[in-house]
């Protein structure tokens, strides 16, 4: 797996993240941005690193 | 492309493993953290100490009568079994109750994907892609199989025509009329459907199903030939349920299941001593750990399904271990005069040699101190009666090779026995202390 890919996935997650925290106040904004982060969880279970997952 | 994920599905076996160890790792110390009964369940084990797949034998087995126990906790309706906070769970599911009070399933936004993203893998490896437009002829209720089968079509990219609210003749022609090509439903509704179809005057194989993909019960070889017969379709299936998800699944070689790794570590048990993992072509009790589904987290669920190991290899190029289909229940297993028996085995002579059976049911009783079994055969329409009775002379010796019992063979005429959308009641056993069906 391209190393590149996970750092792009926490690139969204750090971005979602951070939508999060400036959006509060604003449940759509709120909780589109909790969806990303359901994703990147989705994303990080499925792109696993083998060197790493000892 | 031939894989959902081609990197998680080629991955090196020992590389699998390591993963699936990590993620238990994880899985177990969230578990016990958020969870009532695994706090109580898993207390002094150090999940760092997990680090082979011999270490897993030392953790308890989760079964479903405790997890009835903890249920009955606070929060309503979760109790001890949620993991988390009940304001995040997005979704309510159950189990059917077949063997007693049914459990519920919160699922948040994220484990709901999680399972979906699973079940993205059953679909790919049945062929399924987006040029399909699949018919669900179910209205799914609380019951978890369709729901993840619509979401799973829709992530994949499917074409999704629920066929929810309508009665089997309506289904037919909606088929008909969409042109569908997918078909995803039980094996008992599969084969109703294609009854209904032959009394309108429609050959099932016109209806134009390309494949289709079973849920909701066990299905026996013998079951899939006789559907992909009628159809003249391709038939899969996938082995799962509401609590531990689907687990395993058929990729187009049809023979046996892949587990589908590492969303689930999968463990086949000697039956006897419910440690010992069993070897290739032997039979074993499956215990399902789902390693990324956190708001109803499992660990070591006794799923009590009998499974059958097959050999690594693949020629799909899929590294992940595969079973042979299910065999039975260890609670669907009975003793009748001395003899073990599983109905999976009456239906797989059923299924296998009389095609003029439409349907049947099992019923064991005791009179004055005897076992009796008595096998109901409706047979279909049109059967002479003396075509009736070389059927039921031909099914008790077929019955009597298969399963070294006698059986008592009754033939029923055209729609007289139930039939069912979903898990499908053909067997009851009627002796004192045997309530099971």
């Amino acid at each position: 797996m391209n190393e590149q890919i996970r750092e792009e996935i926490q690139r969204i997650e750090a971005g979602a993240s951070n939508l999060k925290s400036l959006a509060e106040g604003n449940p759509s904004v709120v909780r589109n941005a909790e969806i990303i982060l359901s994703f990147v969880y989705i994303l990080k279970f499925i792109t696993p690193n083998t060197d790493k997952e000892a | 492309m031939e894989y959902w994920n081609p990197y998680l599905e080629t991955l090196p076996k020992d590389a699998l493993t390591k993963i699936e160890l990590a993620y238990f790792r994880n899985i177990f110390s969230f578990a016990r953290e958020h969870s009532r009964l695994y706090r109580d369940k898993l207390e002094g084990i150090d999940p760092e100490e997990i680090r082979t797949m011999a270490d897993l034998k030392e953790i308890p087995l989760t079964e479903k009568e405790e997890m009835r126990r903890y249920q009955e906790m606070e929060p309503f309706p979760y109790g001890g079994l949620l993991a988390g906070d009940i304001e995040e769970v997005t979704t309510f599911r159950q189990t059917s109750g077949t063997t007693g009070k049914p459990i519920y399933v919160p699922e948040t936004y994220e484990s709901w994907q999680w399972r979906i993203e699973a079940w993205c893998h059953i679909l790919y490896m049945a062929g399924f892609r987006p040029r399909h437009r699949i018919f669900l002829p179910f209205g799914y209720n609380v019951y978890v199989a369709f729901w993840e089968a619509h979401f799973a079509s829709e992530k994949v990219g499917c074409e999704l025509v629920p066929g929810g609210a309508l009665d089997t003749k309506g289904r037919i022609h909606k088929i008909l009329e969409v042109k569908a090509d997918g078909l995803m439903n039980t094996p008992t509704y599969g084969l109703h459907i294609a009854s209904e179809a032959k009394a309108m005057g429609i050959d099932p194989a016109a209806l134009g199903i390309e494949r289709m993909l079973c849920a909701g019960e066990p299905m026996t070889t013998a079951t899939r030939t006789r559907l992909e017969e009628l159809y003249r379709c391709q038939v899969f299936d996938h082995i799962g349920g509401t609590e531990p998800c689907a687990w395993a699944a058929m990729c187009g070689e049809r023979d046996g299941l892949h587990i589908i790794e590492p969303f689930f570590l999968v463990e086949i048990l000697d039956r006897e001593t419910m440690r010992r993992e069993v070897a290739e072509g032997e039979t074993g009790v499956a215990v399902v750990t789902p390693l990324g589904r956190r708001s109803f987290p499992l660990i070591r669920f006794n799923t009590k399904d009998l499974v059958r190991k097959m050999k690594d290899v693949c020629p799909c190029g899929r590294t992940s271990f595969k079973i042979k289909e299910v065999l039975g229940r260890i609670d669907e297993i009975r003793k009748v005069r001395g003899v073990l028996f599983s109905p999976k085995t009456a239906e797989e002579v059923i299924r296998k040699d009389f095609p003029e059976i439409e349907e049947f049911e099992i019923i064991i009783e005791r009179l004055d101190l005897m076992d009796v079994i008595t096998l109901k055969a409706e047979v279909r329409a049109g059967l002479s009666v003396k075509a009736g009775e070389e059927t039921r002379s031909r099914l008790e010796n077929g019955l009597k090779i298969a399963t070294n019992l006698t059986f008592n063979v009754i033939i029923k005429p055209p729609g007289s026995l139930p039939r069912y959308l979903l898990k499908a009641k053909r067997f009851k056993d009627l002796r004192e202390g045997m309530t099971h069906e």
